[in-house]
């Protein structure tokens, strides 16, 4: 009940005309970053970031978060429409979606999509207004052992879940580590990682990373594979849309088990990429239509996107209440977070509750403004796609340097987002993840100290880590997860000689 | 053409060499156990070698596993063509400054796809600079690079 009221709360807040202003723009923003190729929402989310400085908290984070929400559907408009993602994480609906529009139901498969995807993030929404605070309530007598055994569990989950290369996870990881020590140690006040570059004494930057990671990266990707836009006809018949929305509860437990597989990968960081595909293998297997898969069954977009976008949604709840991004972008807004003064974490719910339950407020509401602006605007949109890409491609790129450099004025910031360009394309073609990287620099320094503080507590002791019931299962559940990949090549190999074996 | 095999090597070396430059970096801080805590190398440290074994892990995989071909000939001048130019782009911002360069870097890509269209490409160009000093310069105030042309002509 007490949620209630201060959920009440925000959204007197996020229904004033201001902020109502913002979540138009940031949604519509973030359509266009999402149906961009080379754009995404990780780096729409970094671009914007410099321009948020002079706002209010609350405005800024309700203009970012819209522009994530715009960024999830764009994905899918681009995936439904032309069969490229926008977006990874909407890769998996280009599955199913692409047949059905190509079949001549281009506004039903659109359709399925948005409505699911709503559902998917109300899902999301609902679980952040109930839990929360509760979550939140939890870790405010977390001390600073606590705060590492999540840590480590965060980055645990990426390793055992993620779906990529476990070891490629680890060094992307790593690296992301090795990137967030550069520059001034916070304990000691010492100088690190800086390889003789003095202008490297004020670190990297996490948006320097994404712009050149996921925005160079995405583009050389996108260019080497030379799409070819194959036009379907993007007109929205809006008869054809209500009746397909008033058609998705025949879908209902399809809905429910990838509301909560999105849920479930959004608060542990396995992210949107990985929900949508797990949901859509889930649904493959379990449908009684399974054989229609990949043929323009519906079940197959309600699948992937009502699970990316609930992943998405949940990813904000460990980010709020614990400090911890459950995605990429999420790891980008609390870099935002930080840099506007906040601290994000479980006495944000004490000292900023305008802020927490403001933003929780718009998600509800830039959500319904979402499905309603990418409804409108697909027409626009579809049309942008029609530009040819060597137009489109040396803008990204000016984009992406401008934005590397208003960092902090840095032409070296330039040049460093160049080379991450390059290791993000490397990366995206042999299967490395890069949101573990993203995560490792923004909350690196933080999972440092707690082990470090924790050290200092315990005088040098590891025990510290199994001092409480809480700590040891938490550790215990990261350890679990780490040699889970180990675990299932040994089981696999062993099923598939058993039979051979008399 | 460059096969599967050479790019997991490349990348793998790569991140290698990022690892070793850690472990080594680490060592100008201390490393291990002081009165004051853990030492501000260790973690660097431990971080490098991690780095360092998984890529020699990774090494080793893309060397058995993958043979195939992944870029052919035209792939690589697809990527040439985007990458090459936005180099050159980055290499003379400190020279002519952000807006000249974007003008110069629009202006290129269009005049050389659309042969001939040299109007349409000076108009994009124009544009094209004069939205980022629009945008950044006096609605953001963020100050762009001037370049070495920039300051000589004393902006």
């Amino acid at each position: 009940m007490e949620n209630l009221e201060a959920l009440m709360h925000g959204f007197g807040i996020a229904l004033s005309g201001n902020h109502i202003f913002l979540m138009l723009i940031g949604v519509l923003l973030g359509i266009l970053v999402g149906v961009l190729p080379g754009l995404g929402a990780p780096n729409g989310v970094s671009l914007l970031l410099p321009l948020t400085f002079g706002m209010q908290p609350v405005s800024a984070i309700i203009l970012l978060s819209s522009m994530y929400w715009g960024a999830l559907f764009g994905g899918s408009v681009t995936s439904i429409l032309f069969n490229i993602p926008g977006e990874p994480s909407s890769v998996a609906t280009t599955f199913d979606g692409y047949p059905m529009a190509r079949d001549g139901r281009p506004t039903t498969a659109l359709a399925t999509a948005f409505g699911s995807a709503a559902f998917g993030a109300l899902a999301g929404v609902v679980l952040i207004t109930l839990s929360a605070s509760w979550v939140a309530q939890v870790a405010l007598a977390f001390g600073p052992p606590e705060y590492f055994a999540v840590y480590f569990l965060a980055f645990a989950s990426f390793v055992g879940m993620g779906g990529s290369p476990p070891i490629k996870t680890l060094v992307s990881l790593a690296i992301g580590f090795a990137l967030a020590a550069v520059g001034i140690d916070t304990v000691s006040g010492s100088v690190r990682l800086t390889m003789g570059i003095d202008e490297l004494v004020k670190g990297v930057s996490f948006v320097v990373a994404v712009m050149g990671l996921f925005g160079i990266g995405e583009l050389l990707i996108a260019v080497e594979e030379e799409f070819h836009v194959k036009a379907i006809s993007s007109k929205v018949e809006w008869r054809e849309v209500f009746r397909t929305l008033a058609g998705l509860p025949r879908y209902g437990w399809a809905l429910l088990r990838s509301a909560a597989i999105g849920c479930w990968m959004g608060i542990t960081p396995g992210g949107p990429t990985a929900a949508s595909f797990m949901s859509y293998g889930i649904a493959k297997r379990l449908s009684p239509r399974h054989a229609n898969f990949g043929k323009g069954e519906p079940e197959g977009i309600v699948a992937p996107e009502t699970a990316d976008h609930a992943a998405g949604t949940s990813a904000l709840l460990p980010m709020l209440s614990l400090g911890i991004p459950g995605s990429a972008t999420a790891a980008v807004m609390m870099g935002g977070l930080m840099i506007w003064g906040l601290n994000p974490g479980p006495t944000l719910f004490i000292e900023q509750k305008d802020f927490v339950w403001g933003l929780i407020a718009s998600m509800y509401l830039g959500n319904v403004v979402a499905v309603v602006l990418v409804l409108l605007t697909v027409p626009v949109f579809a049309a942008l796609m029609r530009v040819p890409f060597f137009i489109i491609a040396p803008v990204i790129v000016i984009i992406c340097t401008v934005g590397a450099y208003s960092v902090s004025n840095s032409y070296l910031d330039v040049v460093l987002m160049m080379g991450f360009g390059v290791l993000g394309y490397l990366f995206k073609k042999l299967h490395y993840p890069l949101a573990p990287l993203v995560l490792a620099i923004v909350i690196g320094d933080k999972a440092e100290d707690a082990f470090r503080q924790s050290m200092l507590m315990s005088k040098g002791s590891l025990g510290i880590f199994f001092a409480n019931s809480l700590v040891t299962t938490l550790i215990l559940l990261g350890t679990a997860l780490l040699v889970m990949p180990v675990i299932w090549r040994m089981l696999s190999k062993m099923m598939t000689r058993s039979p051979s074996t008399p | 053409m460059v096969s599967g095999r050479s790019l997991e090597t490349a990348t793998a070396l790569i991140t290698g060499a990022f690892g070793a430059a850690v472990i080594v970096s680490s060592r100008d801080n201390g490393i291990g156990w002081s009165t004051a805590g853990v030492e501000s190398g260790t973690f660097p440290l431990i971080i490098g070698i991690v780095i360092v074994a998984g890529s020699a892990f990774n090494l080793v995989q893309g060397w058995l596993h993958a043979r195939a071909i992944v870029l052919g000939r035209d792939e690589l001048r697809r990527l040439a063509f985007l990458f090459l130019p936005a180099a050159i782009f980055v290499g003379v911002i400190p020279l002519i400054g952000m807006c000249p360069a974007s003008a110069l870097y629009v202006f290129g890509a269009l005049a050389w796809h659309r042969r001939g269209a040299l109007l349409v490409s000076s108009l994009a160009a124009i544009g094209a600079a004069l939205a980022l000093y629009l945008i950044f310069e006096l609605t953001f105030q963020i100050s762009l690079p001037r370049g070495a042309l920039g300051t000589l002509f004393g902006f």
